[in-house]
């Protein structure tokens, strides 16, 4: 019945062409449930619904065994980009000195 | 975030009605007479807008009913989602989601302070199936906003987080 995360993941990178592409099941084992995060040009100018519709359209087939679709992120390579410098410097500095 | 349950748990969600007895002794306790709460305050608190539509007439088994959106239900949704300014369509109720992605937009509606409808597409199959076509959206809860489809969890929860959405309510609310 359910689906694998490889499928999933190869229906979006054929029909999206993402640059960064992670596929998480969260199903516990069925394959009925995902965490997709994706970038991908196509995004680009794009609201984030129409984002979602496209990774919807893309896994039409794939959606009809699964349950739950989890879209955490669905950016552009610029957004990626600057949500990535965002993650490098909100983090602690890293403690060169040790107690 | 969100989900839309298929078959199996379809079977389980029709057959709600819990068939289990416990057995102590010789008596046999049948289960407490409050059932499916969901449905339940679904009736007392439901919509002044009656959306009568006709039921499949095949059994529910045909879970991919094709056309489900037929022209007399896509005018009702016209008129459902125009007339209220924020509606949620979702897998149980407000006061009783019945999926955790619906209680969190039915949480986040709450906490945005401004009124909401829900409609619980679990007691119709042919809403269900038509509803998809309808926002061209696979999956539950949909939310509409001012007579349009706003989207599901996951885009819900980004506008909350961005504010985008408060700013959207309030706008629906004054207009």
């Amino acid at each position: 019945m359910g689906v694998s995360k490889e499928q999933v993941e190869s229906a979006l990178r054929s029909k999206l062409s993402p640059s960064h592409i992670e596929v998480i099941d969260t199903s516990g084992g069925c394959g009925a449930s995902f965490q997709v995060e994706i970038v991908s040009e196509e995004f680009e100018g794009k609201r984030l619904l129409e984002r979602h519709r496209m990774v919807n359209g893309a896994l039409v087939e794939e959606m009809k065994d699964i349950h739950a679709l989890s879209i955490t992120k669905a950016l552009t390579p610029d957004q990626w980009k600057i949500k990535q410098q965002e993650s490098a410097t909100s983090q602690p500095p890293s403690t060169t000195t040790v107690a | 975030m969100s989900c839309s349950m298929g078959f199996h748990s379809r079977l389980t969600s029709s057959s709600r009605i819990p068939s289990f007895e416990f057995v102590s002794g010789s008596t046999a306790v049948s289960p407490p007479a409050v059932r499916c709460p969901g449905r339940r305050s679904h009736t007392s608190s439901s919509l002044k807008v009656g959306i009568k539509i006709k039921t499949c007439s095949r059994r529910i088994d045909s879970t991919r009913c094709f056309a489900a959106l037929n022209p007399e239900l896509k005018t009702t949704l016209d008129k459902v989602v125009t007339s209220h300014k924020v509606i949620l369509f979702m897998k149980g109720t407000k006061d009783f989601p019945q999926c955790g992605f619906s209680n969190t937009v039915v949480q986040i509606l709450r906490s945005a302070n401004v009124p909401f409808e829900t409609i619980n597409i679990l007691d119709n199959e042919m809403l269900r199936q038509g509803l998809k076509e309808y926002s061209q959206w696979p999956t539950f809860p949909q939310l509409y906003i001012d007579g349009e489809f706003f989207g599901g969890c996951d885009i819900t929860v980004e506008a909350y987080k961005s504010g985008e959405l408060q700013e959207l309510l309030e706008k629906a609310s004054l207009s």
